[in-house]
């Protein structure tokens, strides 16, 4: 008897232990990516500044320029899952991409000040995204490996906790810069 | 900054009259102590002799009488080179910091300020005595800095009420500003849990250390496996340790080979060296112009003032222009 009960205390306490850890591993995803669309959000506030004063130059590059804000006013939206979030996020980053590329043609961009600035601001915050989605990224993994390890996975299917996705590298970002393609232009 | 060829270039020609005149010095400290140790361990096989003949060399007195020995030939010691290691400090050392760039101040008797040594973090333990020399502080590229040798320890009492010290912490500390701004602390330790103990119980020893804050784990496994990430901010410790900053911090500590501790608190880089020594003290014994000796100097005080370029945070980042 007294052998059964400790047994049942024992199991007890390893399903507590693992309940605990996997509800914080939950936690942990989701307060880092509140960190995340903390930083996210302070992109948004740049872009239509950066569109303002560069739309007057670019004649050309209209379309990228339509795209982006195009892009803003989606993302913002309010009720968009976080996996919405990370599709989205990814594209914007690619089409800011194209737009600081396409700004090495114009030179009376590069001589003024304002955009100099905007996209001096715009590094920064890339800078720190990238660093929230490598901090996001770990966590996810964490949590993926809690819930398909044996024994949590055991724990995470009653509780029903789904794989998480991690942001990944759009292809553009994964690409090498092609120097010739830059030149030759 | 001036490269390490042209520094030796200049120990051996400008310092050279300083160099010879010093030699001399050292060359005279050498005889005299060749002799009173000569004398002093004649004395001490006489007493030896003597004390082991009429009480027994394991008497408490005898036992006294051969510490006072130790005591009196340390205290020479020192009496005796005090005067030659403040003089080879201001002849040697002092222009030598003033060549490889003239905005360093340098000196000998100052040192860190404990407030700054605590405020790094890297060192949990209270610090019951605190000291230090060879204070150097001024600006590299712009980035300011100032470093010194420190030497930090604890007390602890055992059971029968005798008191012993540990070293803390025994090296050179480096205080930086950093050149991007970041509100969490962050602290780099050398990984000794998982050398120890392997990959899985090394690491969740780690992530179960109550001392410090959340084990951050990076994205670099050479990174991973060298150092253990500590801080209070999972996203700013990535900011920080962006991949390039991991694999600068890598290059360096191949450089150093002394255990390397680091930390970012309050806009600031802490570098801890554990050299485990003094540096900068002349060794007596050892030839001025001994081309290994001169290279020492040197080669201190280049890699810990070329940690400014070596992590590069003479580059200034789009938010401190």
């Amino acid at each position: 008897m007294t052998l059964f009960l400790v047994a049942l205390g024992i199991i007890t306490l390893i399903a507590v232990l693992m309940y605990n850890s996997l509800i914080g591993k939950k936690n942990q995803v989701e307060n880092i990516f509140a960190g995340v669309d903390a930083i996210l959000k302070k992109r948004f506030d740049l872009i239509p500044n950066l569109v303002a004063s560069v739309s007057q130059y670019m004649e050309y590059e209209k379309s990228t320029l339509e795209k982006v804000t195009e892009l803003r006013a989606q993302a913002m939206k309010p009720n968009l899952s976080n996996e919405q979030k990370i599709s989205l996020d990814a594209k914007l980053t690619s089409a800011l991409g194209a737009i600081t590329i396409a700004m090495e043609a114009y030179p009376e961009l590069k001589a003024n000040e304002n955009v100099m600035h905007l996209q001096r601001s715009l590094n920064e915050i890339e800078e720190q995204i990238s660093a929230a989605r490598r901090a996001y990224n770990q966590a996810v993994t964490d949590f993926n490996n809690a819930i398909e390890m044996f024994p949590t996975n055991i724990m995470a299917g009653w509780m029903n906790l789904q794989r998480r996705k991690v942001f990944e590298i759009t292809v553009s970002e994964r690409q090498n810069v092609d120097v010739n393609a830059l030149f030759n232009r | 900054m001036k490269s390490t060829s042209e520094l030796t270039d200049f120990y051996y020609k400008e310092l050279y009259p300083s160099l010879e005149e010093l030699e001399k010095t050292r060359v005279e400290i050498v005889s005299r102590l060749q002799w009173y140790g000569g004398m002093g361990v004649v004395a001490f096989l006489l007493t030896a002799i003597w004390l082991g003949k009429n009480i027994g060399l394991f008497n408490p007195l005898s036992m006294a009488t051969f510490l006072g020995f130790f005591a009196i030939g340390g205290f020479t010691y020192r009496f005796m080179t005090q005067g030659y290691a403040k003089d080879f400090k201001t002849k040697v050392i002092t222009p030598l910091i003033g060549a490889i760039d003239p905005h360093l101040l340098y000196n000998p008797d100052f040192m860190i300020s404990q407030h700054l040594f605590e405020r790094s973090k890297l060192f949990n333990h209270s610090i019951d005595r605190y000291s230090g020399n060879d204070y150097v502080k001024g600006s590299i590229d712009g980035v300011p800095l100032e470093f010194s040798d420190i030497h930090a320890e604890y007390q602890t009492r055992d059971s029968k009420g005798r008191t012993q010290w540990h070293t803390l912490f025994r090296g050179l500390f480096l205080v930086a500003e950093f050149n991007k701004y970041f509100k969490a602390k962050t602290v780099i330790l050398p990984d000794q849990a998982e050398k120890s103990f392997g990959t899985l119980i090394g690491g969740w020893l780690q992530s179960h250390n109550f001392s410090r804050d959340d084990l951050i784990r990076l994205d670099d496994p050479a990174f991973e496996k060298a150092f253990v990430v500590y801080g209070n901010d999972p996203i700013e410790a990535r900011y920080i340790l962006s991949h390039s900053m991991m694999k600068r911090i890598l290059e360096f500590q191949k450089k150093v080979s002394y255990p390397l501790f680091i930390s970012f608190v309050q806009n600031h880089i802490h570098v801890g060296i554990g050299t485990k020594k003094d540096l900068f003290e002349p060794a007596i014994f050892t030839s001025l112009l001994d081309y290994k000796q001169a290279m020492e100097y040197i080669n201190t005080l280049r890699y810990t003032i070329g940690i400014i370029e070596e992590l590069k945070l003479n580059e200034k980042l789009w938010s401190k222009v």
